[in-house]
């Protein structure tokens, strides 16, 4: 419910603010720096400063990262000929890209990440399946999904209860575009 | 040394960066269409690691440098020690020497107001220069025909000579 809550908040906040401030364009770009300086401290020693310079430039090479990644993973999906990016297209564009150490704590993350969106989907009383897009990726990731299956076995089950989708999401802000 | 922490205490779900900011800036690139949200939570995820990984690094160079305050050079030094990271960010970097110090002229051109001063006051004192020869010249030839007259002629020159000064001052 609270996760619910922040996404439409923060789906709302974004439409408004592009609607009514061109600067907003600017924040949008960049991940909050309040954010980005809270993790930072969390990973130095406790007696560390970050000079204000610091913060502005790391806030700016996370925006990087996300970009890269994202770009890598949109190549591999537009050669495959799918419209949505999905986790497993994010995790080989990690490995490919040289952050193959980040793959396996992300799939703790995911694990967790779904057991949840289980639950949430029952307490909703709505699930959300999209078998076509997901069946489609699977039979494109045939060998990617083998390996995990391997590994997971509960993996393809709850795959497929995780049929959720940003779609209307991207629609509006292609429409405000 | 956080992951391991995080897992003995149980991997929190919560995620640190807002979900819609994530998103605006995957979409940025026209390509992306459509994002899952195993994706995009993968992608909050991963940067949250990302930035861990950047700040222990320049913490470690900073320290190596005996410094307490990280800053932007220690970044560098951190992000080109790990190759992966070099090859997307080191461009994007700001340059070693940065000479961003714009000069801002704080003082207003008050001077424009200080021209029309003198031209006013020169115009004056030239309409009040004139009438002085005149009397001067009438002076010699009165007096010696009518000295009642002459004393006359004195007090005007007296008061002209007197509204000068209060020019000379302003």
């Amino acid at each position: 419910m609270a996760e619910s809550d922040n996404e439409s908040g923060g789906h709302t906040g974004n439409a408004s603010g592009s609607n009514e401030l061109s600067g907003c364009r600017e924040q949008d770009r960049f991940l909050p720096i309040a954010n980005v300086s809270r993790i930072m401290k969390k990973a130095l020693p406790a007696n560390a400063k970050i000079s204000k310079e610091a913060k502005e430039t790391v806030q700016e090479c996370v925006s990087e990262f996300i970009s890269f990644i994202t770009g890598e993973a949109s190549d591999k999906c537009q050669k495959e000929k799918r419209k949505t990016i999905n986790g497993d297209d994010l995790l080989w564009a990690m490995t490919t890209l040289g952050f193959e150490d980040y793959v396996d704590p992300l799939k703790i993350y995911l694990h967790k990440y779904r057991e949840m969106e289980g639950e949430k989907t029952a307490m909703m009383g709505r699930p959300h399946e999209r078998d076509e897009g997901y069946g489609h990726g699977h039979g494109h990731a045939t060998p990617m999904m083998t390996m995990m299956m391997g590994h997971q076995p509960q993996h393809q089950h709850q795959h497929q209860h995780q049929g959720h989708v940003y779609g209307s999401g991207s629609a509006s802000s292609a429409r405000t575009r | 040394m956080v992951m391991a922490d995080e897992e003995e205490n149980g991997v929190s779900i919560q995620l640190e960066f807002p979900k819609g900011r994530v998103k605006k800036i995957m979409a940025l690139d026209k390509d992306v269409k459509r994002v899952s949200s195993e994706a995009l939570f993968l992608v909050s995820r991963s940067t949250e690691l990302f930035l861990q990984f950047l700040a222990e690094k320049s913490a470690q160079v900073a320290i190596e440098k005996k410094r307490k305050t990280v800053n932007l050079e220690h970044i560098r030094v951190a992000v080109k020690r790990h190759q992966p990271t070099r090859d997307f960010l080191l461009d994007e970097l700001p340059p070693p020497s940065q000479a961003a110090k714009p000069d801002k002229p704080t003082q207003p051109a008050g001077r424009p107001k200080l021209d029309p001063a003198p031209r006013g006051t020169r115009c004056i004192d030239q309409f009040f220069r004139k009438p002085e020869p005149e009397n001067t010249a009438q002076a010699p030839g009165q007096p010696p025909e009518n000295p009642a007259q002459a004393q006359s002629p004195e007090n005007p020159d007296q008061d002209q000579a007197q509204s000068p000064v209060p020019v000379d001052e302003s």
